[in-house]
């Protein structure tokens, strides 16, 4: 265990989320502190997509509590006690910016409109301002001359860029990616890790679930391994890839590992 | 064919204007009535909110399974005996064909939005929007275009379906052809004329809902 931060950006405190009798997370903690890129790795099935849907309120929790700037967004719904200010948590929602696997661009808006929707509509931005935001984040993802476009038309690399500057656009504190790659040729993988990697490097808080094994080496601050809905190990990348603590992150790894090197020779 | 005498009901032309001119009022009422209520009737059902929910339905398949006729009737003489006051024969039609058009839009439009993948209303609430401008700008935009062609098969269907307030003396315009047909005894070639009146009524809907769907087809690439 690493200790304790001071103010963490996000706390994710004893969270239980179950569908039915099915015990999806369990008793999950996690600290993010601000300016921090953590990579959440494990099998399918091990509940990481699950907390992050969690974290971004699509999902009710059953117990324990998630914080955003010290302040309740989400509560479970087994605990006693008053529910979270609605305003308040409100507001911290659009601090978290998410990204999905399946893009959920808007297909019938404009890159442009797509981006500029939320602004409009939820910040109350005027037309103008949150156009010239849309122009300069989608020079940032490389999209500049797309802007007029509708998400049919691109590919997918360029529909997960435009996802990312529209989630981007809400000036969100903290960015959940939800294995935002897995979806695109492998050709098309490399210029939505590169867009990330600036993005950390800006200084962005970062929660990303993904089995880029090299993203996590190179960006992560921290990996976390999940299993079967819980935290198995948390440790910086040089560590938990060249000496994990558990068994189970072993043998995970070394699975990953012995496919990814059987892709390369095929490659 | 040589019995068949067409010239002397054109000469009811007139008359067959005014039918037509009742006709598109009763139709533009109740398309109108039925697309405000039937939006309102898919969101209830579509909600999932008990209290919203299960009156929607009661009214949904209330209105879809008994005779369009009958509702016109109840509604005529119906109401007044009930509840006093009363309703003209047009309002009465109007209302009763709206009601009855809007349990039909209300189902072709929960599935409209019933197909609309889930992922988007999770991307809309990610994005910190509401109920209200997830709809209007998300989902509703993208449900229309799925719902265009059997929204225009309704209301072509409702426009043939006005000749139904004829059984109250609504002026309209198979009241007018049947009013013509008794002076003259030449029922075929007025029904005739007057199928031919809802043709050229019904079929500019049909282009118009093609053009849409086009329309809404094309900004999507």
């Amino acid at each position: 265990m690493s200790a304790p931060q001071a103010q963490p950006l996000v706390v994710i405190d004893s969270v239980v989320k179950r569908y039915g009798a099915e015990t999806v997370l369990d008793r999950v903690s996690l600290n993010v502190g601000a300016g921090q890129v953590m990579v959440v790795i494990g099998p399918s099935g091990s509940g990481k997509s699950t907390l992050l849907r969690c974290l971004a309120g699509l999902e009710p929790i059953q117990k324990g509590r998630i914080l955003v700037e010290d302040v309740v967004v989400s509560k479970g719904t087994e605990e006693a006690g008053p529910p979270p200010d609605a305003a308040a948590a409100g507001r911290l929602r659009h601090e978290v910016g998410m990204v999905f696997q399946s893009f959920n661009l808007f297909p019938h808006l404009t890159v442009m409109d797509n981006i500029t929707l939320a602004p409009r509509r939820v910040r109350g931005m005027g037309k103008d301002e949150a156009e010239a935001l849309a122009v300069e984040l989608l020079r940032r993802v490389g999209l500049e001359d797309k802007r007029g476009v509708h998400p049919a038309r691109l590919s997918g690399g360029q529909q997960q860029r435009a996802a990312i500057a529209r989630a981007l656009a809400m000036r969100p504190r903290i960015m959940l990616f939800d294995e935002v790659t897995s979806a695109l040729d492998p050709e098309l993988v490399g210029e939505v890790l590169k867009t990330m990697r600036e993005l950390a490097e800006q200084g962005m808080t970062m929660l990303v679930v993904t089995h880029e094994m090299g993203f996590a080496r190179d960006v992560a601050d921290n990996v976390v391994f999940m299993d079967r809905g819980a935290i198995v190990e948390r440790a910086p990348p040089d560590r938990i890839f060249s000496e994990p603590a558990e068994a189970r992150t072993r043998a995970f790894l070394e699975r990953l590992l012995e496919r990814e090197g059987g892709n390369r020779r095929v490659r | 064919m040589g019995d068949l005498q067409f010239g002397q009901i054109i000469g009811y032309w007139p008359d067959l204007v005014d039918g037509i001119l009742v006709t598109i009022k009763l139709s533009a009422v109740s398309v109108s009535l039925g697309l405000v209520l039937g939006l309102a009737l898919a969101l209830a059902r579509y909600s999932g909110i008990p209290w919203l929910n299960w009156p929607a339905y009661a009214f949904i398949e209330f209105f879809r399974t008994t005779p369009p006729l009958v509702q016109i009737i109840w509604l005529y003489y119906g109401l007044p005996a009930l509840v006093g006051g009363d309703l003209n024969a047009f309002w009465s039609a109007a209302v009763a064909l709206g009601l009855n058009i809007a349990a039909f839009f209300a189902e072709i439009f929960r599935a409209g939005i019933a197909g609309i993948d889930r992922t988007q209303w999770q991307a809309a609430r990610v994005l910190g929007l509401n109920l209200g401008d997830t709809l209007r700008f998300v989902i509703l935009p993208q449900a229309l275009r799925n719902v265009l062609p059997p929204t225009g098969t309704t209301v072509i269907y409702l426009v043939k379906g006005t000749a139904l307030a004829t059984a109250i003396g609504t002026p309209e315009l198979l009241r007018v052809g049947q009013l013509i047909s008794l002076e003259t005894f030449r029922p075929v070639e007025t029904l005739t004329i007057v199928a031919i009146a809802y043709f050229v009524l019904t079929y500019p809907i049909a282009l118009a809902f093609q053009a849409l769907e086009r329309r809404f087809a094309v900004s999507r690439t």
